[in-house]
């Protein structure tokens, strides 16, 4: 299997399971979808260091909008931990 | 998430199709194929690191014998044809090899250990060429064993593979003679159960 076939497997599986996961355990919160698939999505790319210079750079970029949305909901949440 | 993924792994692939660069690998193939036949040189190609050469690490084919690597000279010029010797017969061809061009792309040079030519082939094989699923390295004083597991080149029984080694071989050959800074021969190299086993005779 090629390198970018088995990534997008990889990627494709870990979003199955982590969803269905979510689902059965907290179902009414969007935030947590989003936070846990953009971790699973950065881990499993840092697995896959060996993909090609230009490939790492596109994932790179997508993972820094996806870690700014992270920080986002966190910063968000935080907030609403404090003012309550 | 998975949609952008998909298209910033699509737009990553390389300009030029499979189809070409195949051309363009047989093209060069043949072209020194038919050179090495018409000289009728048959002897196995040694791997030089980059400072044995001018810049960039080339295989020598000896037009005549094997030649006694202590008398390689210090510097060989970077022409086709060459003295490596002082003696009137030793001459050969230096050639550039896929692996040549490949050891520019990697970020840093490799120790001259197994884990960093382990780390330096698997990133050219599968991350930059996709041409093998996984690369295992083993090293011992005077030779380097190296299994490729999934290879999608094979080696086959022609004059350039015969002088050259497999594609494959030679790009593991040129990674591994300029990470110990020693010229290598491919010893042997077999395709067994989906494995391409590759041992490097290392020469000093």
């Amino acid at each position: 299997m090629r390198a970018f076939n088995r990534y997008i497997l990889f990627l494709v599986l870990a979003a199955f399971a982590v969803n269905t996961t979510i689902a059965f355990t907290s179902p009414n919160d969007l935030s947590v979808y989003f936070a846990v698939n953009v971790i699973t999505f950065l881990v499993i790319t840092v697995l896959h260091a060996y993909l090609n210079p230009r490939a790492r750079r596109s994932l790179s970029a997508i993972g820094i909008v996806l870690f700014g949305g992270f920080l986002v909901i966190v910063i968000l949440k935080a907030m609403e931990v404090l003012s309550n | 998430m998975i949609g952008f993924t998909c298209v910033a792994l699509a737009n990553a692939r390389p300009y030029i199709s499979p189809e070409a660069s195949e051309l363009i690998l047989k093209t060069g193939m043949e072209n020194i194929s038919a050179l090495l036949e018409e000289l009728g040189v048959r002897n196995k190609a040694i791997y030089l690191p980059s400072s044995l050469r001018e810049g960039r690490p080339q295989a020598l084919i000896p037009l005549t014998g094997t030649p006694d690597v202590a008398h390689i000279r210090s510097k060989i010029p970077g022409r086709l044809v060459v003295r490596y010797g002082d003696g009137p017969g030793d001459m050969a061809l230096a050639v550039t090899t896929p692996g040549s061009i490949n050891l520019e792309q990697l970020e840093t040079k490799p120790g001259p250990n197994a884990t960093d030519i382990e780390a330096a082939v698997t990133y050219v094989l599968t991350g930059l060429l996709d041409l093998a699923n996984s690369v295992t390295v083993n090293i011992t004083e005077t030779e380097v064993r190296v299994e490729v597991s999934g290879p999608r080149l094979h080696y086959e029984d022609i004059w350039y593979y015969r002088c050259l080694g497999s594609p494959i071989a030679s790009i593991v050959a040129t990674i591994a003679c300029e990470a110990l800074g020693k010229p290598l021969r491919i010893a042997e190299e077999e395709y067994n159960r989906g494995k391409n086993n590759i041992r490097l005779e290392v020469l000093s």
